[in-house]
């Protein structure tokens, strides 16, 4: 009896050590996976993707090829971007830095892969669909130009200079994530496209200075001008809530005129309720980067709320 | 027949791969070739680009103006190539603002001919129709045409021919970014060839778009395989310019009718020329005693050349330059500054006299009057101090006769002989120590200047050893390589000495006790070889000397 109890309180340990290894690999691969999503910016491939979706809901044209074109164009400029600044970002995000060195070859294949591939895609969407997918990549060699110096160096000088340098973020992400479902559709730019466009092109604008609050002292260090560098962390946090709620009027005034649908005014205005939520803990917490990934990754709250009150046929 | 529905996937692919390519090209700016590259590759997808719209267009307008718009891409492919060779090929110097607008001028005329091909049939001969294949069937051929199609073809095989070096590399890498290169332009252009020759059922497109598909596969594959921008030949020629304009040595190149075609910068200050006045001319007017020189090989003695700032005598070696048949093309002349050497070697001639007879001769002397004054205890002592300064005196000797038959060549002496009488002239003079000889190495040869190598060791071993001093030698062969080893039961070579020899040279606070293990020591490296000392058991120390073994000695009795 008492060996027949020994041998199961073995084989009962034996199970748990078993169980306690596979959770151990679980757990070391889900960081691994983690670490990918995040380094490598395929986060914000889904939340482009969401945004596109939420537009070509709202514009109520045909679902097309616009969501992916985004995502790959996300990808591969965002990941560029990490490759091309990987030395200067070594002191600000040494473990994405990290990563990006570990699997340099591959993720520079990859990046120059979705752009490719994102062009390709574009082109069924015919020419407007071509030059809207381009034009991030137009930026991006202005932005590194050495081919026309005078024109690079005042391009480069644009993020120098106070709200401009979020202002052409804004404008350049909202132009791809509006305009590009409408070139597929083939569609007109309507007034619902234009007050899609202006709530982008907010939200935008506040998801790019969140970041510059805790990029504050090396901003300020390097000459850029950020509203936290002129303004102060606090008024930076009223001038970006105000901004944010300055969508709620333009929602209600859109709703009632009949541009936006039900579902499409209460998923944006959960957005903004998130967005301002996060904007409340700026400067008030160590965790900046979390703010940053929050107020972007609402994008995926706004859709499924967009889709959800669809379906419940609000 | 190629329809819209295989050609469109297609020519996707192609502007995938293509503008990837491009993507990574630009990332390796500013490495050689880089920019050239992302030209060429946006030129490609361009053309493809105006293709798939050509193709979907569904107004015979806009179809002939994405035609026109095509014409951008295909005037830019051949310059961008031939721009990437020579930058690639280290060229770049051929690369001016000039040159490049030079180069444009066909193109760019080709795009306006293009632009307004309405009102001239230079560039297409009209009417196109609009078929059932949804396709537009220019009847090309306008003068112009031939024009841009020749233009393009000259200025791809210049590239290929400025890349074919790269292909007999010794380098894989290279060879295979060469392959990559080779194979990333000639499908595309194939495909174009056989278009124009009609070979293609294309319905009247050109499918040269579709093979970039190729050429961008390739191009990735090149540019993340074998880092084609990252591990660049473009230096190389540069570099070999760079060594043969800086190096100490005068060069000067003649061609086959002895002409000077180029020299260093060192040879224009050994002849004290004029670069500008001396290219072209006869090389026998520029160098002296141009007649005494061989057809290939080492001038035998020394050519003097005097300039405003004296004569100096060199060495004088001429190469054959080959061309690919073995056919002579030119020589190459190359002087080497040998009046330092030569000081230095009458200097040590006349080290060597004095050695040789100064010092026997104020020894002797030294003898011959602590004979006469004296025969105590201390004129032992002065006389065998004397006797040991004539020993010094004859190890330099020996050290100076070992550079000089160093220097006059190997002379290769059976291994077992050279050993042996080395053995049986220092038993002569060490009556009191036991030599024992052992030998497998009945059919090396080594360099006959290894004698006193051999015979300072056996000395040293004998010399310094006990009463009766026991020196076992051996000598075998092992893999090419002459093995003697000499090992005595005496007190060692001290730490320091050995230190002292493993430094390589002396000073007034760290020094030897003497020249022998100096003249094995210089005499095996100049063999070729290296000596090892190490400790023997119970005491003593084993000599282990490797020279390289030499071909059959051509005389054998020649010792």
């Amino acid at each position: 009896m008492s060996n027949e109890s020994g041998s199961l309180s073995l084989r009962a340990e034996n199970v748990q050590s078993s169980y306690r290894a596979l959770f151990e690999v679980a757990l070391s691969l889900f960081e691994r996976a983690k670490d990918a999503f995040f380094y490598s910016s395929a986060y914000l491939v889904l939340v482009a993707i969401a945004e596109v979706v939420t537009v070509t809901y709202a514009l109520s044209v045909e679902l097309n090829a616009a969501p992916v074109v985004v995502g790959l164009v996300t990808f591969a400029v965002y990941m560029g971007d990490r490759i091309a600044d990987v030395d200067t970002d070594e002191l600000s995000n040494p473990d994405q830095c990290a990563f990006v060195r570990r699997h340099y070859r591959v993720l520079s294949v990859l990046s120059a892969a979705s752009y490719g591939l994102a062009i390709a895609l574009s082109m069924l969407g015919g020419p407007l669909a071509l030059a809207i997918t381009l034009l991030p990549g137009a930026f991006w060699i202005l932005y590194a130009s050495d081919w026309l110096p005078s024109v690079g160096a005042q391009f480069s000088r644009l993020k120098d200079v106070l709200v401009v340098n979020s202002a052409v973020v804004a404008a350049a992400w909202a132009v791809a994530v509006v305009f590009l479902p409408l070139a597929f559709a083939d569609a007109a730019f309507t007034s619902t496209a234009a007050v899609v466009f202006a709530y982008f092109f907010v939200d935008t604008f506040v998801n790019t200075e969140i970041p510059n609050v805790g990029d504050r002292a090396a901003d300020e260090a390097i000459g850029v001008s950020t509203l936290p560098v002129v303004f102060g962390v606090a008024r930076t946090r009223q001038i970006l809530h105000a901004l944010n709620l300055a969508l709620v009027p333009l929602l209600g005034f859109a709703l009632l005129a009949g541009l936006v649908s039900t579902p499409v005014t209460v998923g944006i205005l959960v957005g903004v309720a998130a967005v301002s939520v996060v904007v409340s803990f700026l400067g008030r917490t160590d965790n900046g980067r979390l703010l940053s990934v929050a107020s972007e990754a609402k994008s995926l709250l706004v859709v499924g709320v967009v889709l959800l009150a669809s379906t419940a046929g609000l | 027949m190629l329809t819209t529905s295989v050609l469109v996937p297609l020519l996707f692919l192609s502007i995938a791969m293509g503008a990837a390519a491009a993507i990574l090209a630009w990332r390796e700016r500013p490495e050689p070739g880089a920019t050239p590259l992302v030209w060429l590759l946006f030129g490609q997808s361009w053309w493809s680009m105006c293709l798939v719209f050509k193709l979907r267009a569904s107004t015979l307008a806009s179809k002939l103006f994405w035609t026109d718009l095509e014409w951008v891409g295909v005037v830019i492919v051949p310059v961008a190539w031939l721009l990437f060779a020579l930058e690639y090929t280290g060229r770049d110097e051929y690369i001016t603002r000039r040159r490049i607008a030079l180069l444009a001028v066909v193109p760019v005329l080709t795009v306006v001919l293009a632009v307004t091909s309405q009102y001239h049939d230079l560039l297409f001969v009209r009417p196109q129709t609009l078929e059932s294949t949804d396709i537009v069937r220019i009847e090309e051929g306008g003068l112009w045409y031939w024009v841009i199609a020749g233009y393009t073809y000259l200025l791809g095989a210049a590239g290929i021919l400025l890349l074919l070096g790269l292909l007999r590399s010794k380098a894989v890498t290279f060879r295979s970014q060469a392959v990559a290169l080779f194979v990333g332009l000639l499908i595309p252009w194939s495909t174009n060839a056989l278009h124009i020759a009609g070979a293609l059922p294309t319905s009247g497109i050109d499918p040269t778009p579709i093979a970039f598909s190729v050429s961008g596969v390739v191009y990735v594959g090149a540019l993340t395989q074998f880092r084609l921008l990252g591990t660049s030949p473009a230096p190389r020629k540069r570099a070999r310019q760079f060594v043969f304009d800086r190096m100490r040595e005068g060069a000067i190149v003649v061609d086959a009718n002895d002409n000077v075609v180029d020299m260093n910068d060192s040879c224009v200050g050994i002849l004290d020329v004029d670069p500008r006045t001396t290219l072209g001319a006869s090389a026998q007017a520029v160098i002296p005693e141009y007649d005494r020189l061989p057809d290939d090989g080492p001038l035998d003695g020394h050519l003097t050349v005097g300039t405003e700032a004296g004569s100096h005598p060199y060495d004088v070696m001429v190469t054959r330059i080959d061309n690919i048949r073995g056919n002579e093309i030119g020589r190459v002349i190359t002087f080497h500054d040998v009046s330092r050497h030569l000081r230095q070697q009458q200097r040590l001639q006349v080290l060597n006299r004095t050695l040789r007879h100064n010092i026997r001769t104020e020894t002797n002397i030294i003898h011959g009057y602590v004979d006469r004054f004296a025969s105590d205890e201390d004129a032992q002592i002065v006389k065998k101090r004397a006797l040991r300064i004539e020993e010094l005196g004859r190890k330099g000797r020996k050290a100076i006769e070992l550079f000089e038959n160093g220097r006059a060549g190997a002379n290769p002496r059976p291994l077992d002989a050279l050993v042996a009488q080395c053995v049986r002239d220092v038993r002569e003079r060490y009556p009191r120590a036991t030599f024992s000889y052992d030998s497998s190495a009945d059919d090396a040869a080594v360099a006959h200047f290894l004698a006193p190598v051999f015979s300072n060791l056996l000395e040293n071993a004998a010399e310094h050893a006990s009463d009766d001093p026991n020196v076992d030698v051996t000598a075998r062969v092992e893999d090419e390589t002459a093995v003697v080893v000499v090992a005595d039961d005496g007190p060692g070579i001290g730490e320091y000495e050995l230190q002292v020899l493993d430094a390589g040279s002396e000073n007034a606070l760290q020094h030897g006790s003497g020249l022998g293990l100096w003249i094995a020591k210089w005499g095996t490296e100049i063999a070729g070889g290296e000596i090892h000392f190490t400790e023997n058991e119970p005491s003593g120390s084993v000599v282990t000397v490797r020279v390289p073994c030499l071909a059959e000695p051509a005389d054998e009795d020649g010792e």
